[in-house]
Order: C-alpha cells, then sequence, then structure tokens
C-alpha cells in the first residue's frame, strides 16, 4: 500500500505544480486584448532565426505591427511549415481558429493552400495573402513581390565603378539558381546591365549552386569566381553572408543581399539590394484592419519597387567613392519618379563624372538574339519546350510579367560558369 | 558482522505486478514528462496550464472552426496510426524495419503515378482502389526486397531500410524539382517546379457529418487496426510472427518455414506502410516533398512505447497526434514556442515510459537499516 499511497502523494505535487504556475502567469495574459486584430502569419523557418529569409518578413510583420500600435501578441505564427499543401492547410486552419483576420504565407509552395482557403466560404471574411506567388481572386486573396531588380542595378553601378577603379573587367556573381527561375535570372541581368552603364566592357561571371541557400556552396562557388577569372567583385542571390566573406579573405569587393552585410565583411562590401518588407505589411495590415472589403482594389497584386520604398539598397560603405554615391543617388532618382527602368529599350551611359547620357535600341541576350525589341513594344523569351524565342503577348504591359514569371535569358556580358 | 557488505540499493526482478499498478506507472510517467516539459515552459515564462490547455484541446477552446481541428488532427493520426501498426508487425518478429520513410514515399508516389495517369479516364471508385492496390504493391516489394535479401544472404534489414528511405526521398524530390516535358508529376501552371493536383476522381471521399467532413481513410485505420488485432492473436501466420520474433530456432524446431514468414510479414508492413502514404497523398489531393511528416520514424516511437500492443497503439498514436497538432495550436499563442516543443516534449515522454518500464521489471531493495527511506522513495 505503500506504494499506492507514493503514487498518490506524486500525483497531488503535480497538480500543485501546476496549480501554483498557473496562478502567477493569469495576469499577464489578460491585458492583451489591447486591440483585438489578429494577424496570422506562416513560415517556411523558424521565427526566432536571427537571419535570412523567414527573419526578414518577421521582422517586417512585427515593424509594421508596432507602426500600426498593434500590441505583438497579436501576431500568432505556424513556423517550419514545409511546403506542402496538407501542412500549410492545417496551418491555415489554425490561425482562423485563432481568428486571425489576415493571413501571410511567406514561401512559393504555400500557393495551392491559400488559393483553396481562400475559396472556401467559412474563410471568406479573412484575407490571405501570399508572398512571391502568382495566384490571386477578386475578393481575398493577392499575392505581394518587389522590384528587387532595381536595387540589383544600382548594386550593379557600385561594383562596375568599383572595376573601373580597379581596372578589371571581370565581376562574379554567386546565384541561388540561373535563367531556371526569373527571379534569379532578371536580378542576374539588371545587375549586369547596372555594371555595363558604367564600365561597358565588363564581363559578369555567374556560377550557379542550384539550391536557395548552403553556406558551405556559397563559400565555395566565390572562392572560385575569384581564383579562376580573377573577379574583383562578388555580387551574390544566395541567403548567407559567406559570398562577401569570401571576398574580404581574397582581398577583393562584393555586392551583398538581403541586408547590410558589411557588418560581416567591412574590408570587401560596397552595397546590398535589400527588401524592406514593412513598407508592404503596415499597408497590407492597415487595409484589412480599416477597410477589409476593399482590399484587392486598394492593395491588390503587390509589386512595390524603388519609388514604394519597398526595395533599396543598403547605405554604401566607406569602401565607395563620394562620386559613387552621387551617380547612384541620381540613377534611383529616375527610376523613383518614374523616368526610367531597366528592362526597357533605353540603354543608360554613365560617364566618370556623372553624365547620363540614354540611347534607345533593342536589348540583346548573350547569344546576339533581340530579347528586347528596338522600340520597346516587344519582348521574347525562349520556349521551354521548344528553345525557340518567342514574343510575349501583350506588348509593353508584358514586361513585369517577363520579369516576374518567364524571363530565361542572360543579357550580353553575362557568361555562366 | 556479515562477511560481506550489502550494497545500498539492488536492483531485484519483480515476480509480477498488478496490471492497475502498471498502468498508474505509465501515466505517471506521462505525469512526470508533462511536469518537466511544465518547469522548462515556465522558466522561458510561458504558463503550462495554459499551453497544455490549448494543446491538449488541439485549439478548438472557442474557436469558430473547432470542427477543422478535428479533421487536421485526423489528417495526422491516420498515417501515423496505420504506420505504427504495419510497423510493430515486423517488430514483433524481431525485425527492425526503420523504413517507414521510404515506404511511406514509394506509396504516396506509387498513388500519385495512377492518379496522375488514370484520372482522367477512370471512374473515382475503380481508380482509387487501383490507386491504393498500386500502393500496397510498390511498397510492398520496396520493403519486401530487404527481407528477401536478408533471408537469402544475411543482410542487415535495419542499414538496407534505413537507405533505402534516402533513395525514395531523393526519387521524390528529382520528381519534384525537375522540370521536364516528361514529367508528369508537374504543374504546367506554375513557372516553378510545383506538383500538380490530383484530378478530382482521385480525391479521398468524406463524409458529411454538419460542417464537419470525416476523410473514410480515418474508417480504414480503424479497420486495419481492429484487423491487426486479429491477424496477430487469432490467426496462424500471427502465431508464426510471434514464434519468429522469440525465436527462430524454435519456430525452425516446429517445423515452420522461417524465410517465408519473415518475407510475407515484411511484405505485409511495407505495403501497409505504403497503403497509408496512398492514403494521405489522397486526402491531400497533392504529392509533396514533406509527404511523411516523419511518421516512419515516430511510428516506431508510437509501436514502443504502445509495448507492439495493437490497441495501445491506437492511444499512443493519438495522443502523439494530439500532442503533434495541439503543440502548433499553443505555440501561436507563445511567440517564444515553436513547433518543436511537441517533440521535446514527445522525447521527454519516451524517456520517461522508459523509465517507468525499468520500475515495472524490476524494483529496488535497499539495504536493511536504510529500508525506512527506500520504500517511502519508492
Amino acid at each position: 500500500m505503500k506504494k499506492v499511497l507514493s503514487i498518490v502523494l506524486a500525483l497531488v505535487m503535480v497538480v500543485l505544480c501546476f496549480a501554483a504556475c498557473g496562478k502567477t502567469d493569469d495576469a499577464k495574459t489578460d491585458d492583451a486584448a489591447a486591440s483585438d486584430f489578429l494577424v496570422g502569419a506562416i513560415y517556411i523557418n523558424s521565427q526566432n532565426d536571427t537571419a535570412g529569409y523567414t527573419f526578414a518578413h518577421h521582422n517586417g510583420i512585427t515593424k509594421a505591427m508596432e507602426q500600426l500600435g498593434l500590441p505583438k501578441e497579436n501576431l500568432k505564427i505556424v513556423d517550419n511549415v514545409p511546403e506542402d499543401t496538407e501542412q500549410v492547410s492545417k496551418a491555415i486552419d489554425t490561425l482562423a481558429n485563432q481568428g486571425c483576420k489576415i493571413i501571410f504565407g511567406i514561401s512559393f509552395g504555400y500557393i495551392d493552400a491559400f488559393a483553396e482557403a481562400a475559396d472556401k466560404p467559412e474563410y471568406a471574411d479573412i484575407i490571405f495573402s501570399h508572398a512571391t506567388g502568382y495566384k490571386s481572386n477578386d475578393k481575398n486573396f493577392n499575392n505581394y513581390f518587389g522590384r528587387i531588380y532595381q536595387a540589383r542595378y544600382l548594386a550593379g553601378i557600385a561594383a562596375g565603378l568599383k572595376s573601373l577603379e580597379l581596372n578589371n573587367n571581370s565581376i562574379g556573381y554567386v546565384a541561388a539558381w540561373g535563367t531556371e527561375y526569373a527571379e534569379t535570372c532578371s536580378g542576374i541581368n539588371a545587375f549586369a546591365l547596372g555594371v555595363q552603364s558604367v564600365n561597358p566592357d565588363a564581363v559578369v561571371h555567374v556560377n550557379k549552386i542550384s539550391t536557395w541557400g548552403d553556406e558551405a556552396k556559397e563559400k565555395a562557388a566565390a572562392e572560385a569566381l575569384i581564383n579562376t577569372y580573377n573577379c574583383c567583385v562578388i555580387a551574390q542571390h544566395c541567403d548567407s553572408a559567406q559570398p562577401q566573406l569570401a571576398a574580404a579573405n581574397g582581398k577583393v569587393f562584393g555586392c551583398g543581399y538581403n541586408s547590410d552585410m558589411t557588418a560581416q565583411a567591412p574590408s570587401a562590401h560596397l552595397t546590398a539590394p535589400i527588401w524592406n518588407w514593412d513598407v508592404y505589411y503596415k499597408l497590407a495590415i492597415e487595409t484589412a484592419m480599416t477597410d477589409p472589403a476593399n482590399f484587392m482594389s486598394k492593395v491588390g497584386i503587390y509589386y512595390g519597387g524603388l519609388k514604394e520604398g519597398f526595395v533599396d539598397i543598403s547605405p554604401l560603405s566607406d569602401n565607395c567613392t563620394p562620386e559613387t554615391k552621387a551617380i547612384i543617388e541620381k540613377v534611383k532618382a529616375m527610376m523613383v519618379n518614374g523616368e526610367w527602368d531597366v528592362f526597357t529599350n533605353v540603354k543608360l551611359s554613365i560617364d566618370k563624372d556623372g553624365t547620363i547620357t540614354k540611347t534607345e535600341g533593342a536589348l540583346k541576350d548573350n547569344k546576339g538574339a533581340e530579347v528586347i525589341s528596338a522600340d520597346g513594344s516587344t519582348y521574347y523569351t525562349y520556349n521551354k519546350d521548344t528553345g525557340a524565342l518567342e514574343a510575349v503577348e501583350g506588348g509593353k504591359d508584358a514586361c513585369d510579367g517577363v520579369i516576374k514569371g518567364s524571363m530565361n535569358y542572360y543579357v550580353a556580358g553575362v557568361t555562366e560558369g | 558482522m556479515s562477511k560481506q557488505r550489502e550494497p545500498l540499493v539492488r536492483v531485484v526482478k519483480r515476480d509480477r505486478i498488478h496490471p492497475l499498478l502498471k498502468v498508474a506507472f505509465y501515466l505517471l510517467a506521462i505525469l512526470f514528462a508533462l511536469t518537466v516539459g511544465g518547469v522548462l515552459l515556465f522558466a522561458i515564462g510561458v504558463n503550462p496550464l495554459v499551453l497544455y490547455k490549448d494543446m491538449f484541446t488541439i485549439g478548438m477552446l472557442g474557436s469558430r472552426f473547432a470542427y477543422k481541428s478535428v479533421e487536421g488532427l485526423l489528417t495526422i493520426f491516420v498515417p501515423l496510426l496505420i504506420t505504427s501498426l504495419a510497423l510493430s508487425l515486423s517488430f514483433k518478429m524481431r525485425f527492425w524495419n526503420i523504413g517507414g520513410e521510404g515506404q511511406f514515399i514509394i506509396g504516396a508516389l506509387a498513388a500519385a503515378t495512377v492518379a496522375l495517369k488514370f484520372g482522367n479516364s477512370m471512374p473515382p471508385f475503380p481508380l482509387l482502389v487501383l490507386m491504393f492496390l498500386a500502393s500496397m504493391l510498390c511498397a510492398g516489394l520496396y520493403g519486401g526486397v530487404v527481407a528477401l535479401l536478408n533471408v537469402r544472404f544475411r543482410t542487415n534489414e535495419t542499414l538496407l531500410t534505413l537507405m533505402l528511405n534516402y533513395i525514395a526521398l531523393y526519387l521524390l524530390r528529382f520528381f519534384g524539382e525537375t522540370q521536364a516535358p516528361w514529367n508528369f508529376y508537374l504543374s504546367d501552371e506554375s513557372v516553378r517546379p510545383v506538383f500538380q493536383k490530383f484530378p478530382e476522381a482521385a480525391f479521398m471521399p468524406t463524409i458529411s457529418i454538419g460542417k464537419f467532413s470525416l476523410n473514410i481513410s480515418f474508417i480504414f485505420a480503424v479497420l486495419i487496426c481492429v484487423g491487426a488485432y486479429f491477424y496477430l492473436k487469432k490467426t496462424k501466420q500471427g502465431y508464426e510472427i510471434s514464434v519468429v520474433g522469440d525465436s527462430a530456432n524454435t519456430a525452425r524446431y516446429a517445423g515452420m518455414h522461417v524465410p517465408k514468414i519473415i518475407v510475407r510479414t515484411m511484405f505485409l508492413s511495407a505495403a501497409l506502410i505504403g497503403l497509408a502514404g496512398g492514403f494521405y497523398v489522397s486526402g491531400a489531393k497533392v504529392l509533396s516533398t514533406s509527404v511523411t511528416n516523419n511518421v516512419g520514424w515516430t511510428g516506431i516511437i508510437v509501436a514502443w512505447l504502445a509495448k507492439l500492443n495493437t490497441f495501445a497503439i491506437f492511444g499512443v498514436a493519438l495522443l502523439i497526434s494530439i500532442m503533434q497538432y495541439g503543440a502548433q495550436a499553443a505555440s501561436t499563442q507563445f511567440p517564444i514556442i515553436d513547433s518543436n516543443f511537441a517533440d521535446l516534449l514527445q522525447g521527454i515522454i519516451l524517456f520517461f515510459v522508459l523509465a517507468a518500464d525499468f520500475f515495472i521489471r524490476f524494483k529496488l531493495v535497499f539495504r536493511k537499516n536504510a529500508k525506512k527511506q527506500g520504500g517511502a522513495a519508492e
């Protein structure tokens, strides 16, 4: 009987322990109900990350909520959700259960789960917002992404000026993917066009690692570019700061991505194209709070750029000259006020004293084929199955669609490998 | 004075233990595990009571869509239950099938292949039957070949099933990432590679009970559970499995054809896991590279926690599913907690249940003069 008694005693202890814990914390949960608008988010990695893609989005959402005066308890998160429709659907159900009125999904593969959820009648009063996707409906489902290529063009100018200064026409680019994805492809092309605007003789060598993030491969790819092609600037479209660290080790320069990597590689870093996700999140959450019925007409399919402040470049480091800064500001102003954009039939030529000359003409890819016609009215891409160059329907209006979804060539002056 | 000093504590095997006390030990182990989890939570400033409440009610309290929580729970529970049951078949035979992940993937791939190839040309019922037969056959062969190699060439089944997991996983990833005209697994619509959604005929039917829709794979899972019980307890084949598990030599002396039993049981085990994979993709309506949700691994834990007892597997699988699904609901309340907490708690529970096992099989006997304190501590 002693055993039974001891078991009972142990049970009592456990219960008491729980009761004790319960009391101390109750007050904390009560005052969370200051504002009752709940924001939901589904992340591909952990919300407690300290760098990288999920971190950038989490930072953006919390910053936007702070600006809107929403307490941070009002953000409900399901994280570490893989790109599996069933698991994303479950995460959406969980957030809907909590009472979230807008739900963000940050990874591309969430697309079908979001499209399905938005069409369910019981979720009609919830807004679904999906980053990097292409699906939407006309009531409560949009997608959002940005003109990061504009920022890459500006970074390209910084890199081009550096190459002139060093008298070395070889520039490297560590890319997650190449022409397989329009996102990486348009980034490489915009960067190369930026480089060529100041140094027409420069060649951009792309080293593709075929994964969105792998620190060891990123480092090795950057080292290969420095050792094989004697590249003097290393740009990147991948997650970590490894290419910048490799640039610093190799005593060359670099352009990071996603965050200001000057902190990691002070001797090498010039500037990095960055995202200000909070710009979108503020707009989306504010609209969902005040006027959810008109979310699609007010926010809609969002593709913000330098103008909205959604993309930008990090402050130029001390490795850049004051002239670099002046030139970049000028070109940035042209994109902000809509006077000029990257993927058009107008090429910018910038000389050392900062005079900008516009030249009209066709944009050619690195096989010599015209990909934007000389009058700027037609865009071409390669057919995935036949490999033939085909005009994209829609003329000038096709531009954004090509940049976001179908660009699959490198412009002249870019080589892979 | 005794010639030899008696040690302070001795471990003595128990003769027998009252079944109720056994259950009490296990419950106590779970409670201890929750308490340790609670202390950890408390240490990082999370109220364990609130978190456990959210977790074990899977976030249904005060929700508009409580029925969806139950639907979501079942999508975790059904594959885990079937996989754990299937694993227990081979474990009973002391055949270490740790290839649940791979067999699940092969089953899912087979079902998806049938769904995408014939989905538009066949009516739903025969299509679903064909999908699930393909799942069972392909996964069964994938597992069965390991048993065959084992009985023929005495290869190590643990290593082989483990390595076949990765082959299956990378095969699935290859189909998921390779854009090519032949690759019918991928959607044509998307620029980035995305798996193609199944045609409607391949969707797992559901039964509507008010707003709640019951996926009929749940009914099949319960039937499989009952079937497994009868198979193991009441049939000749079930008896053969346990004899081989106890001693292959005894089985041989009794005139049993041991290699045949091993291959047959492993085929059945893998086929059932493949069926779970088929059920899952049919319910999800699409493939994905993380289709298994780790059931091949979690199933091992479930099977062992349940001591390979068929009905205990049902209970343990339900508990683990509630913890996994509930942890997601609970973690939305507390930013510092993420879904990994469920895994952590699962690990702590496993640890304490193993400890309870020890105390069920053995008791500690304290030296005579120390016995008074000893009795109370036990």
